[in-house]
């Protein structure tokens, strides 16, 4: 614990941390001192002035060193000639501020009513008008009239396009440098500077292609006015009109805390997601998202959506009602007799895959994973993952992050940010074995390379030195990925690395631990709840597919069940599908790759006649002769704890916790943490580790030879080109072609 | 090679900088070297440790020449010992309005400003000068570095100087011509490669300046003082100046009279009156209305104030600063509007814009004296030129803003009459004589019309 | 009792016949219309600037500021090639639910550009609720007369400013 030291605010005195700035000081106890230029996530610069306040410290006799005391004994206090910057001033032992004298409240006025020279006032056609912190300190502590003359405006650029997906109006551009510094100093992609001077002073991007940066949403969110907006918010709906759920990203497995903003809208029959925004959540993304998660939900709202059940007659997919499709699966699963695989995809919640596998179970059908890697190493992950408490934030000097074979940032870009901190910013050591560069690589002490695909020989081979170097560390992460590798020698790879905990006396330990860098939502839950097998069986009768996507191969089989969202090429082949519902239309929870449990909540309306993939196994499994009576997720839940060790100590409440976190964010000052949403809907609980809670023996581990189909197995880039981002046709309509912005 | 055009005025028996005057091509080296040339420097390796320079400088109460007049000694006893490496840097970006004492002594005398770098560097250790000039000083810049070489040649400056095991090494940088640079941090982040604009102190250049070193930054001239100073003692230097700002100053005195250029005094010896009538008295003998004693950064003095005497204590007490000592004298013919409306729009160009009541105050203040000077303003406006320098002092980020309001506050303080009058003289008209320059800055258009967004719009 | 209720028929017939020969207050609504206050707020309309452009920018505040929340607009981007109203925005989807509003006028005072107005005339009447939920085409007043409508092909940089100044007050008149 550092060292506190009292300040007094307006009377009231708090105890603080050494260093803590003043501005922080007075948020801790409810003192909001404004802000434009700072932000409790960047470093302060002091540039918009805004935090004015006047501040005195003890009065020190330089001959003897003591402080001057009045007659009264108290400590004379001595004011600053000028008025000081908050945000740039540490607090020390006896400091005075004052934050309400005429003064300071005369020089907030002032500050906004030169800030409002140039700003344009066109809130109305605005898209922050509404959650703007300039319009609501404007508000309370901005001149009533205006003395500038409206026509003498400094007139500027309003349609710059920054990048595909960003764009900047430079005359409501306040020069805060949140948006340059946010890039700097946490994503690290140099792509945004000032160019020119004084009154002309205005942000330019530099990068090619421009404004190349994966977390790049997140400067319009930081923004203190509308000067940066998104191609896929812009005029799509003003911030009043919006209500939100909180939701959890489902395009990697860190499972970043987000609001899905929605709106009534003429399309669609109704709701649509307008933007997704990141929530806060301070031991998972803090109040950070990539750019995919931001802006890859228009799946949602898809032309491809699934609205019927579909029954194959006479060769074509034809609609139906959920009483025919239904029966005549329940029909078709009992004449199988047993001869069923049920592939259930890494995408649904824990609920409906524990459902799912119940169901599976009690018809005699193999249960398993969609044919990918990842279930092959999941127990490894469940025995040496990440221990109960770890925090990203407590990662620094002394400890060790150890990457092999994975590529953090386009793999788990916001744990690329959480790995970046910890070691940039505090100071641990990062050694990373790679065949090729990733971007984590800039802040790597040692980098080790490998032949492609020949991570688990490598890490057999350093075996010695990497323990060493792993004991010398107070706590050590060990990140992989399973870049070509198939799954055997994945699940030996991940062996290997929980070999090198247990040897350094790691293993159990609350801050080390393993993180797998797994390609979806909810891999690692569904491998939990599902308890898979692992190979696919040669052929069956009946195949039934739930949320798979669009996999290599699917068993050959006389009848495919496809349950799915969308239209996808594998439903083409089905005999029946059943149309089930995205994250948006549901809630449930999904389990993180570092083994983060954390709920979900409804968003938008059904589409059609889809229901939730755990609707749908009751309902067979009623056809089916079992007395099921779910009415919901949380009772599913409830059973899944009861049933399954890892879970027992789970439940819907505990996941809905809501602690005091630090910074505030998305409350009612928007202007000191930006437009992020604050965390009301839980943040989630992390189960314990095996090795945490019992002694484990080291696995024996053989390392198989490698095949080519596993050689071949790329990693899953989040952000390829071509693909996720730009799929979507109803972003790809909104965003600006690279020529446009050159 | 000679690119100083100024006057040089003899005013000194000997001077102690500008010694081009008494010694002819000094700015060779082995004239420099007759003439006790590097004396200084053997004396302070062969004899003299870092601290003891430090000391000497320190007791001889030398202060900064750039503007701030802070103790040179006490700012290098700041650098601390243990950290390496150190750097010193030269700040010769001159770019107050009015001043070019830097420029003589770089192209007449450029061997006593590298002497004095070197002393600054053996005093606090460090190994490594730069010496930051101001973009257009590109043919100063080349007498300098021609200087540095013929140093090297000598075996003045590199490794193992003059066997006494110290190294160092000299560079010359040319900035980019922003006033800004001028600022100490500023002109760090300008060397560094960055953006021209200050940082937050703290951390103090003195902890953590260039590259987070900790550094000195001293001006041209304050590092010429020190030579003599090393050579002939602090008590041999404090025969000159007063008790409290001892030594000779370079005043370059501009504007309104017959013999600009610049003159050496003793620091408190002499008076405004007595250095306009050194300069030749005003121009055609017209009465002087007010003299700005640090260029456009400080607040203009009318001409009561011009028995003040010259030193940094006297022009505070009359309500200025000593500044850089760059004189800028304005008769009586001067129109004070015009004047402060040039100052401001100075400002207006160089303000680096990170800081809001700069930025915005300068351009605000800038359309309000268009707005004046077009003929199209009213006595509101004067109050409210007024009421803008009021709202930016004491909030900005730097010295710029705070400098940006003394040319506004301190010619309505003096000569609010001459506002008021020029107001009732060009109201409601353009042809008021300053059409061409109003053209040219594109305030008003060839036809006479106001130019949206240099001015508010005609408002009667 | 009979005679009783005889001795009344006579009384009630007279009322009959001497409304019978009165001018009917009743109008054939709405074929028929009476004249309004030339102050009556009745329907909206979408005004438009003399050169045609519409003066809505779609900014929603009248139906923020709608107490019966009758108002529903969706917005989108103008383009140089494709103006519908000045700056950067405009209402693509502007609707108006005449059975939901109660002509309050609050939806007036909202607007930034004096874009809806209230006025006395056409007051909506319909049979269905659809047609009673006027969309865009319906609220919106024709161009001036030998003014092209919107979509417009402007000139760039002429149509920047969403929210155009006032023109200056002329204070002599």
């Amino acid at each position: 614990m550092a060292e506190l030291v009292n300040v007094t605010i307006d009377g009231v005195t708090v105890a603080v941390p050494k260093g803590t700035l003043v501005v922080d000081a007075a948020k801790k106890i409810g003192n909001h001192i404004p802000v434009f230029c700072y932000h409790p996530k960047l470093k302060p610069v002091g540039m918009c002035r805004m935090c004015l306040v006047d501040i005195g410290t003890p009065k020190i006799d330089p001959a003897t060193k003591q402080v001057v005391r009045d007659e009264n004994g108290n400590p004379v206090i001595q004011f600053m000639p000028k008025l000081t910057t908050a945000c740039t001033t540490p607090v020390s032992e006896g400091m005075v501020v004052r934050t309400a004298t005429e003064q300071v409240r005369a020089a907030r006025e002032d500050i906004l009513e030169f800030l409002l020279t140039s700003h344009p006032l066109d809130c109305p056609i605005c898209d922050k008008g509404g959650e703007c912190p300039l319009q609501n300190l404007t508000l309370a502590h901005g001149p009533g009239v205006s003395r500038f003359d409206y026509d003498a405006k400094f007139h500027n650029e309003k349609h710059v396009p920054l990048g595909e997906l960003i764009f900047l109006d430079r005359e409501r551009c306040i020069q805060c440098s949140r948006c340059i510094r946010f890039q700097d100093e946490i994503a690290d992609d140099h792509v945004l500077q000032f160019h020119d001077r004084g009154r002309g002073m205005e942000i330019i991007t530099f990068s090619d292609p421009p404004f190349d940066s994966y977390f790049g949403g997140n400067t319009t969110d930081i923004c203190p006015v509308g000067a940066l907006t998104t191609a896929d918010f812009r005029f799509k709906a003003r911030p009043w009109e919006l209500q939100s759920a909180q939701s959890i990203c489902t395009h990697c497995a860190v499972g970043c805390n987000i609001t899905l903003n929605t709106r009534l809208e003429t399309r669609h029959g109704g709701f649509e997601i307008k933007r997704v925004m990141p929530r806060q959540n301070e031991w998972v993304n803090e109040i950070w998202i990539c750019d995919k998660g931001r802006y890859v939900h228009h799946f949602t709202r898809s032309e491809d959506r699934l609205h019927l059940p579909l029954i194959r007659r006479e060769g074509r997919l034809v609609e139906s009602t959920w009483q025919q499709a239904l029966q005549l699966v329940a029909d078709t699963l009992r004449a199988a007799d047993g001869e069923i695989v049920l592939m259930v995809g890494d995408r649904i919640p824990n609920e409906d895959a524990y459902l799912l596998g119940q169901l599976g179970r009690a018809i005699g059908a193999r249960v398993s994973v969609s044919p990918n890697v990842p279930s092959h190493y999941a127990d490894v992950a469940r025995a040496f993952g990440v221990g109960k408490d770890a925090d990203f934030k407590r990662l620094g000097r002394g400890d060790l992050v150890l990457a092999v074979n994975a590529d953090v940032e386009e793999q788990a870009p916001v744990w690329f940010l959480r790995l970046r901190q910890a070691v940039v910013d505090r100071g641990a050591q990062l050694i990373i074995a790679h065949h090729r560069s990733t971007k984590l690589h800039r802040y790597a002490s040692a980098i080790h390379r490998f032949e492609v695909g020949r991570a688990p020989e490598w890490v057999q081979q350093q075996a010695e030195t990497l323990a060493q170097a792993l004991q010398a560390a107070r706590h050590a992460l060990i990140v992989f990925g399973d870049e070509h590798l198939d799954g055997p020698r994945a699940r030996a790879l991940a062996q290997l690395l929980a070999n090198l905990l247990l040897q350094s006396g790691h293993a159990g330990r609350s801050d080390s631990g393993l993180l797998p860098l797994y390609p979806h939502a909810n891999t690692q839950g569904v491998c939990d709840v599902l308890s898979p097998h692992t190979a696919l069986p040669p052929a069956a009768r009946v195949v039934w597919a739930v949320g798979v996507g669009d996999p290599q191969e699917l068993p050959p089989a006389g009848f495919y069940i496809i349950q799915e969202v969308l239209h996808t090429a594998l439903v083409e082949q089905a005999d029946v599908v059943l149309p089930s519902l995205t994250f948006a239309e549901r809630e449930g929870t999904f389990t993180s790759g570092d083994r983060r449990v954390q709920r979900f909540y409804r968003a938008l309306p059904a589409p059609g006649e889809a229901k939730p993939d755990w609707w749908i196994a009751q309902e067979v499994a009623r056809r089916l002769g079992f007395e099921w009576r779910y009415n919901s997720p949380a009772e599913i839940f409830e059973a899944l704890a009861k049933d399954v060790p890892a879970y027992a100590e789970l439940s819907y409440a505990a996941l809905s916790r809501v602690v005091e976190q630090w910074p505030p964010i998305g409350r009612e000052d928007l202007y000191y943490g930006g437009t992020a949403y604050d965390n009301t809907g839980g943040i989630g609980a992390r189960y314990a580790a095996e090795a945490e809670t019992r002694a484990l023996p080291p696995y024996d581990v053989t390392i198989p030879e490698p095949t080519i189909a596993g050689l071949k197995r790329g990693p899953r880039m989040l952000y390829r080109d071509g693909e996720l981002i730009r799929r979507s046709a109803l972003l790809r309509a909104r965003m600006v072609s690279l020529q446009q912005v050159a | 090679m000679a690119t100083f055009y100024g006057s040089r005025n003899k005013t000194m028996e000997r001077h102690v900088l500008l010694r081009d005057i008494d010694v002819p091509n000094i700015r060779e080296i082995d004239v420099y070297l007759a003439n006790d040339g590097y004396a200084a420097w053997k004396k302070a390796l062969t004899t003299m440790k870092p601290d003891d320079v430090i000391s000497v400088v320190k007791d001889s109460g030398l202060r900064g020449r750039g503007g701030a007049g802070f103790p040179a000694g006490v700012k290098w006893s700041f650098i601390p010992k243990d950290v390496f490496p150190k750097y010193v840097v030269v700040n010769g970006d001159e770019s107050e309005a009015g001043t070019f004492k830097d420029h003589q002594l770089i192209d007449c005398n450029p061997h006593q400003v590298i002497e004095g770098t070197l002393l600054a560097c053996y005093a606090v250790q460090a190994n490594t000068a730069y010496i930051y000039l101001r973009g257009e000083f590109y043919e100063p810049a080349q007498t300098l570095q021609k200087a540095i070489d013929e140093a090297y040649a000598r075996g003045l400056i590199g490794k193992n100087v003059l066997g006494s095991g110290f190294d160092v090494d000299v560079y010359i940088h040319l900035g980019a011509g922003a006033y800004i640079c001028g600022e100490e941090t500023a002109l760090l982040s300008s060397l560094e490669g960055q953006l021209g604009q200050p940082r937050l102190r703290p951390p103090f250049p003195a902890q953590q300046g260039l590259y987070a070193k900790p550094t000195v930054v001293n001006n041209v001239e304050t590092l010429a003082n020190v030579p003599p100073i090393v050579l002939h003692g602090a008590q041999w230097y404090r025969q000159f100046g007063t008790e409290k700002s001892p030594g000779t100053k370079i005043f370059c005195v501009s504007g309104c009279v017959n013999r600009p250029g610049n003159y050496e005094l003793p620091l408190g010896q002499y008076t405004i009156r007595e250095l306009i009538e050194m300069a030749g008295g005003a121009l055609q003998g017209r009465a002087v209305k007010g003299v700005l004693p640090a260029g456009s950064s400080a607040p203009i003095l009318p001409a009561s104030a011009l028995d003040t005497k010259l030193d940094y204590e006297s022009l505070q007490a009359a309500g200025s600063i000593l500044g850089s000592a760059s004189f800028v004298i304005l008769d009586e013919s001067v129109d004070i509007v015009w004047a402060a409306r040039k100052m401001v729009r100075f400002f207006k160009h160089e303000s680096c814009g990170k800081c809001t009541p700069c930025r915005e105050g300068t351009h605000w203040a800038l359309q309000l004296y268009n707005k004046l000077l077009s003929g199209y303003g009213t006595l509101d406006d004067v109050n409210m030129i007024g009421e803008v320098a009021a709202q930016m002092s004491g909030k900005c980020f730097c010295l710029l803003g705070e400098f940006a309001t003394s040319p506004m506050l301190s010619t309505l303080k003096h000569f609010r009459a001459e506002y008021e009058a020029f107001v009732r003289a060009h109201s409601g008209g353009l042809r008021n004589g300053y059409d061409d320059e109003l053209i040219r800055e594109h305030v008003i258009d060839p036809a006479g019309n106001l130019i949206a967004g240099a001015v508010g719009q005609k408002r009667h | 009792m009979i005679t009783e209720y005889l001795r009344k028929v006579p009384v009630g017939l007279a009322t009959v016949f001497k409304t019978l020969f009165r001018r009917p207050v009743t109008i054939q609504y709405p074929e028929e219309q009476k004249p309004m206050s030339a102050r009556f707020r009745g329907r909206h309309h979408l005004k438009r600037y003399e050169d045609g452009l519409e003066r809505c920018i779609g900014c929603a505040l009248c139906a923020a500021a709608c107490p019966a929340d009758a108002i529903y607009v969706e917005a989108a981007e103008n383009t140089n090639e494709e103006r519908y109203s000045p700056g950067e925005r405009y209402a693509k989807v502007y609707e108006i639910n005449m059975l939901r509003c109660i002509f309050c006028g609050y939806c007036e005072d909202a607007c930034p550009t004096n874009a809806i107005v209230l006025e006395p005339i056409d007051f909506p009447v319909g049979y269905t609720r659809e047609s009673l939920i006027y969309t865009k085409s319906m609220l919106l007043e024709p161009p001036p007369p030998g003014v092209p409508g919107t979509p417009q092909q402007t000139p760039p940089g002429k149509y920047d400013r969403a929210i155009l100044p006032f023109p200056p007050i002329d204070e002599s008149v």
